[in-house]
């Protein structure tokens, strides 16, 4: 473990006893005044500080004197007070406290604190991660990546949208690893199982629950205990697996095929889909009630044709520690411009091909070759599978609304709101701007 | 800012001590006998706080 270096601003010794058996392995420096505080924040390197805020019966909150101390010296400060009313939890806060939270709850909230701080200083050190564990250097997904990786450490349930192979697991896999849960991360795709199967695998079976269990089999869901279950596509799970996932993920626990006894597992839930989720609820596909439990925090990961400065980086990946490989100029230009149906997942198998064939510099015409038949041309909008299932449960004319919506929306935050530039860049009238916009509104208040 | 009156500080004081007590009484179980020990005679320090608040708190309100 970890070892942190930590104040405690605290004048009742019973508080600062409890806090000292709750911070049991890190070095702790115990303060019960503020002139104590503040000589030791200016004399000592703290990582994490706590913080009483009334400092004996006749104190004025001068608590908040040493958060301001200590927050100038970089301290991740946290009050820990039974003064917790609107006015003073904003005073803390403004003064550069990072997290309130009233006396009387330790037990729970102290190891929630240092587990939050350590994942998030972990998240913040490894500056490679785009890189390494989730190659892009496109800066939307970076920025997406980045969002999510701050409820990383949380108990939110993730939701990850985007089209088949964009990353949506290996994003999983880094929010999973960057959570600081002990359990594992355990995946499954829902899609691949017809609905008996699927059942079986989830919540596992005993011995004879049905023909050809011959023995009993631990379920994904008690083998993701204290982890992460990965549940993607999640909207192909039939209505009635829904029911069953939604109760286990409620209550915690569940009963095995052919079992009497409930097992129980706490296990985060983070899921996937590549279609829009909202058309799913509106065709019957997703259960709401469902949809609501799974999706605290939305990460929507765009396709490799839209961040085409990922494919370098992604050749770079793929062929480390082997064979390397060099494009000419042209081939770089087609891979850049190719639509890629598949996103990384087409390139890893491209990459692999061509790492195979006779010569290390791939020209126009190999890459073609492993390519053929795949022009390099923008997907076409009614190959989308999300937007078509939005067409058929909404209607045409609504699909084309939304697709326009779409366009006009990231094309004014590209010209950063300018209204001038985006009708002359879409060649669209000052009507269909306006008639868009007020359209999207009641949208972008509810988000 | 806003300061607390006299009766708020003894209530603010009451809730502080209260939520000590529970904190450690939450910990107890699981401290060895030493710091059991200690614990003890600072929640025993902490009750015997509460029981002066709460007669200040009655004094106040009369």
């Amino acid at each position: 473990m970890e070892k942190l270096n930590i104040l405690v601003l605290e004048d009742d010794k019973l508080a600062q006893k409890v806090m000292a058996v709750h911070l049991a392995g890190h070095n702790v420096d115990l303060a019960d005044d503020l002139k104590t505080s503040l000589k030791k924040i200016e004399g000592a390197k703290y990582d994490l500080g706590f913080f009483d805020l009334m400092l004996g019966p006749d104190d004025d909150y001068s608590g908040l004197k040493a958060i301001a101390a200590a927050a100038a010296r970089g301290v991740h400060c946290v009050v820990v007070s039974s003064s917790d009313s609107d006015e003073i939890i904003d005073r803390a806060y403004a003064l550069g406290a990072n997290d309130f939270y009233a006396k009387g709850n330790e037990e729970s909230n102290v190891a929630d604190i240092l587990r939050k701080f350590l994942q998030n200083r972990k998240a913040a050190g490894a500056g490679d991660i785009f890189s390494s564990a989730f190659i892009t250097c496109d800066p939307e997904t970076k920025a997406a990546a980045s969002e999510a990786l701050k409820y990383a450490p949380t108990e939110l349930p993730l939701l990850i949208l985007g089209p088949s192979g964009t990353g949506k697991t290996s994003l999983a896999k880094l929010l999973h690893e960057h959570s600081g849960r002990e359990g594992a991360f355990v995946s499954i795709n829902c899609s691949a199982y017809t609905e008996d199967l699927l059942e079986a695998e989830m919540f596992g079976h005993t011995k004879g629950a049905f023909t050809g269990a011959h023995e009993a089999r631990k379920g994904r869901l008690l083998e993701a205990h204290k982890g992460t279950l990965f549940l993607d596509e999640i909207g192909t799970m039939s209505p009635g697996m829904q029911m069953k996932l939604l109760k286990a993920i409620e209550e915690r626990s569940f009963y095995p095929l052919g079992s009497e006894k409930t097992e129980r597992s706490e296990f985060r839930v983070i899921s996937a889909t590549l279609e829009d989720p909202q058309a799913l609820i509106a065709q019957g596909k997703l259960r709401f009630d469902l949809f609501q439990r799974v999706h605290g925090y939305t990460i929507n990961l765009k396709p490799l044709t839209r961040r085409a400065c990922d494919i370098a980086p992604l050749v770079q990946h793929f062929t480390k520690g082997g064979r390397r490989l060099a494009f000419t100029p042209e081939a770089r230009a087609y891979l850049e411009n190719y639509s890629w149906p598949g996103n990384v997942r087409e390139l890893k198998k491209f990459v692999d091909l061509v790492s195979c064939g006779p010569e290390g510099r791939v020209d126009i015409s190999a890459v073609k070759k492993h390519l053929k038949g795949r022009e390099a041309v923008q997907q076409s909008p009614a190959q989308d599978g999300a937007l078509y299932a939005y067409a058929l449960a909404n209607g045409l004319e609504a699909a084309l609304e939304k697709v326009a919506g779409e366009i006009i929306t990231r094309n004014l935050r590209e010209n950063e709101g300018k209204k001038t530039k985006t009708m002359a860049d879409l060649k669209i009238s000052t009507r269909l701007l306006y008639s868009t916009l007020k359209r999207l509104a009641p949208e972008e208040e509810k988000k | 800012m806003t300061t607390l009156s006299d009766s708020g500080k003894l209530l603010h004081d009451l809730r502080s001590k209260c939520s000590s007590l529970k904190s450690a009484a939450e910990l107890y179980k699981d401290c060895s006998a030493a710091e059991k020990k200690e614990m003890l005679a600072l929640m025993n320090a902490a009750a015997a706080e509460i029981v002066k608040l709460l007669s200040q708190i009655e004094k106040s309100a009369a």
